[in-house]
């Protein structure tokens, strides 16, 4: 009779293992427990921990509270303290291993490297924020700000020229030594090629010598064969013998010692922030769109005080041309924006407005169509050709056929009225919009789509499941109380199937997110898969830190979207989310 | 004072309130004859009055009282309630099932509640209010309302599953084993909660139950079915408590044990029988009593109507 035994089994057992251990609190949130303030705090708490499915904080909070603190200790050090401990092996073990592995593009990135990986992005964001700030000042603020940047840039100049000077000493000083440590392999070197040298001249003579003998058929050709063989072997040995001291040079030269390679790694760095503020400086002066403004505004006033002098007509239109056309440029310059580079984070901003677009059409039609397929067994048989056959197909496929389609509905994005409301700053002219810096264009469509269609049966099939096998003895309930349609579906059937429904959008969602990354890397909108991508094609010594940077990313976010459906699943919940988690 | 004051009154729109008639239901059989469960079951029930219905497992008991809610087909044979006949489940025979079947995502007022608006509802929300809360004290629940089945024990939620049938004021009040799934006390508790409401609001119902006691301590006539296939109704035993019946006494009543062991007697006796259909109706209470118990039961029963 009741079927919530066998219900959640289906797509349930993918939960990775925060709540693995249940039977630590078997009713940790019986509201009439709490009589005081301090456990009123202690049991909120505890369900709040409950409910966002973290199990694994309970025994801190619990010892917080002074509850039994041995149980308490003993569970953290299981529960807590081992994995943690487990996860440092992990990366330490990552540490060691990784610098073994030479590849193609460098040695495989440990994780401090992708520490500097994660600072370096986060300062080429903060870099990429001040010159998008410095384009839009105008008036007294940019006077000071070109003022400041401008004092810090004389500070960072000096600096980065004693750097680069202390650079050069401490490399003059490393070649000194490592001229001294050449110096006598050298020689070694230079001795064994003049003995060689010698030798091989000594060789020469005796074959040309043989070579005569042979003409005068004093030796065979036979002779003459074996010795030239004989030759080649030796001159090999003689290679092979200066190899050895090459490589040992080679090796002394290519690693120049660590304080060399950290004196100009300091001097780049303030190299490449006198760059920035150079840049900056350029941005503040003849690159902001207020100053460009000002001299588009001021030619117009010089146009049009020739127009007023001009005397023949041909000059008065040249003029009222020259006008209308710099008029046209200072509208232009005064509303833009300064064009950004893609970083890591504003990437991330655009993959999860696409995984969300992508998941709301998703769920925007299974879960109609799901209803519809549990409510009757006709819809559903003539369904599930249509879920079967197109359930397996690869997201690759969707993609391009997505590509194709939608693509036809914009020729011209630019001008497209859907992408010129979305992407507007204001709102009506003053409301600011807030999804404006995400440049929707064509590529974001169809990448959601893809994920709409990859998403959209997990929830679809546990729509459906969930509104057939709502509990018989509710719909005896519904037929005695006489309930229509509508409310036989919203107060029977939808409440009693949202767990599963929950279930299968959560699955739903972690589909979408692992698509959208393929999506976007095959399809190139912007998102972290594109960031992926472009960093594999760069190739640059810091790309690989940046793809395992990426794939963190990816990996925490991933936790995090399926932290918040459970959250959902659980508030929707009637049997407090025990059997859905 | 003779007992014969309590022979039924056969006034025919009050002793045939409910009217069950050659009632037939069959499932159907691929490899033969349809297979019959209940055949020619007959019963009136007058207004009012309490039947159990009791009989081994699986010989058709339930299967008559669903067909009487509507909720299971009827083969053959008709069903009339009130005059007329039914056609499907409707509010005017509210059904206790056994397990509560309350809805897990609303609190005790809200699955009364759910009743409520949909036999109500063109009342205004006031008057819903004022019935759900009245049917919800009826039951002992007065301080529950706001709770979920989850924080409440089977017995509250039983308590809530009554409460929201009384609360559709039907004709007829069904019960399908309600109290199988509850401990003995509470068991108890809720017994004397449904013979108090049947005795306010003068309801007709039908219980089907395993228990003995049960069966002889809150019923007018105690409908004893032959076992299945073909159940039938085999014997029907009238039982004279006064009303409203006091538990003590009812059960230190040495009538109270002779219903019990003929119950048990015919249950005992049909186990080793199979579809026996005779019908040996005797309405007369002499043929289960002796004398000193029959003595006893007539001095209370006319202390009662006194």
């Amino acid at each position: 009779m009741k079927t919530d035994s066998h219900r959640p089994l289906l797509f349930i057992n993918l939960t990775i293992g925060w709540h693995g251990y249940r039977s630590l609190s078997p009713e940790p949130s019986l509201p009439a427990m709490a009589d005081s303030t301090k456990d009123k705090i202690k049991y909120g708490l505890l369900k709040g921990i409950d409910v966002s499915g973290f199990k694994v904080l309970d025994p801190p909070v619990r010892l917080l509270f002074g509850e039994e603190p041995q149980k308490q200790i003993r569970d953290i050090a299981k529960y807590m303290l081992l994995p943690i401990l487990f996860v440092l092996c992990c990366i330490l073990l990552w540490s060691v291993v990784a610098p073994n592995h030479k590849t193609r593009s460098g040695e495989v990135p440990g994780p401090s490297k992708v520490l500097t990986a994660y600072s370096d992005s986060k300062r080429f964001e903060e870099r990429q924020k001040e010159k998008a700030s410095d384009f839009k000042l105008e008036g007294q603020e940019r006077l000071a700000m070109v003022k400041e940047v401008e004092t810090e840039l004389a500070s960072l100049e000096a600096k980065a020229a004693e750097l680069s000077e202390e650079a050069a000493k401490i490399e003059a000083l490393a070649q000194e030594k490592m001229a001294a440590r050449i110096a006598p392999i050298q020689s070694k070197l230079d001795a064994l090629k003049a003995k060689h040298k010698a030798a091989e001249d000594a060789r020469d003579a005796q074959l040309e010598a043989l070579a005569g003998e042979a003409v005068a058929g004093e030796v065979s050709s036979d002779t003459l064969v074996a010795f030239i063989r004989e030759t080649e072997a030796i001159e090999e040995k003689a290679d092979a013998a200066e190899d050895v001291y090459e490589e040992q040079l080679e090796e002394i030269r290519s690693n120049p010692p660590s304080e060399v390679k950290d004196a100009q790694l300091a001097a780049n760095r303030v190299a490449d922030e006198v760059q920035h503020y150079k840049k900056r400086l350029a941005i503040l002066t003849k690159e902001n769109r207020n100053v460009k403004e000002a001299e588009y505004l001021a030619k117009i006033a010089e146009d049009k005080e020739q127009l007023a002098a001009a005397s023949t007509a041909g000059d008065v239109v040249k003029e009222a041309k020259a006008i209308a056309r710099n008029t046209e440029r200072a509208e232009d310059v005064g509303s833009q924006t300064y064009p950004r580079t893609a970083t890591i984070f504003w990437q991330t901003k655009r993959s999860l407005a696409t995984v969300f677009v992508g998941f709301i059409i998703a769920a925007a039609i299974a879960i109609p169509v799901g209803i519809m397929c549990g409510l009757n067994r006709i819809f559903m048989a003539c369904m599930t050709p249509i879920i079967s056959i197109f359930r397996p197909v690869s997201p690759v496929v969707w993609l391009l056929i997505f590509q194709i389609i939608i693509g036809a509905f914009f020729p011209d994005p630019e001008n497209h009225p859907l992408f010129v409301t979305l992407n507007q700053d204001k709102f009506f002219g003053w409301i600011a919009n807030p999804i404006a810096f995400l440049g929707t264009n064509p590529a974001m469509i169809f990448s959601a789509c893809t994920v709409a269609m990859c998403a959209l049966w997990p929830a679809l099939v546990n729509t459906a499941l969930g509104v057939s096998s709502v509990d018989k003895d509710h719909m005896n309930v519904a037929k005695v109380l006489r309930l229509g349609f509508w409310s036989r579906l919203f107060k029977i059937v939808v409440p009693a199937s949202l767990p599963l429904v929950f279930a299968g959008l959560r699955i739903s969602l972690g589909v979408g997110w692992m698509v959208l990354i393929a999506a976007e890397a095959l399809s190139s909108s912007d998102g972290l898969g594109k960031f992926v991508w472009d960093e594999y094609q760069n190739g640059s010594s810091q790309s690989f830190a940046n793809i395992i940077l990426a794939c963190f990313v990816v990996g925490i976010i991933g936790f995090f979207l399926d932290r918040i459906m459970v959250f959902l699943q659980r508030l929707v919940s009637f049997d407090d989310g025990s059997a859905t988690a | 004072m003779s007992l014969q004051v309590y022979e039924p009154v056969e006034e025919p729109s009050l002793s045939k309130f409910v009217e069950i008639s050659n009632l037939v239901k069959e499932y159907p059989n691929p490899y033969g004859d349809d297979f019959r469960v209940v055949e020619n079951f007959n019963l009136n029930i007058r207004q009012g009055e309490f039947i159990s219905l009791i009989g081994h497992s699986g010989c058709g008991k339930s299967t008559v009282l669903t067909m009487l809610a509507g909720l299971n087909e009827i083969s053959d044979g008709g069903i009339i309630v009130g005059n007329r006949e039914i056609d499907g489940p409707g509010p005017d025979r509210a059904v206790v099932f056994q397990a509560p079947c309350l809805m897990p995502w609303l609190t005790a007022f809200g699955n009364v509640m759910l009743g409520v608006k949909s036999v109500y509802p063109h009342a205004d929300k006031a008057t819903q209010t004022q019935i759900v809360e009245h049917s919800l004290s009826v039951v002992g629940l007065a301080d529950s309302m706001k709770k979920y089945p989850r924080e409440m024990s089977g017995g509250m939620q039983q308590r809530v599953g009554i409460a929201r049938a009384i609360a559709l004021q039907p004709k007829v009040l069904l019960l399908d084993e309600p109290f199988g799934r509850l401990d003995s006390l509470t068991r108890m508790e809720l017994q004397d909660v449904i013979i108090d409401i049947l005795a306010r609001e003068k309801l007709t119902a039908m219980i089907v139950t395993h228990d003995v006691d049960e069966a002889v301590f809150m019923a007018d006539r105690c409908v004893m079915m032959s076992n299945g296939p073909k159940a039938t109704c085999a014997e029907i035993m009238e039982i004279y408590f006064p009303r409203p019946r006091d538990r003590e006494e009812v059960f230190n009543d040495p009538a109270f044990f002779q219903y019990r062991e003929h119950l048990l007697a015919f249950l005992e006796q049909r186990s080793h029988i199979k579809g026996d259909t005779r019908i040996h109706n005797r309405s007369n209470l002499i043929g289960y009593l002796d004398k000193p118990a029959l003595t006893n039961l007539e001095n209370k029963l006319s202390v009662a109507v006194a």
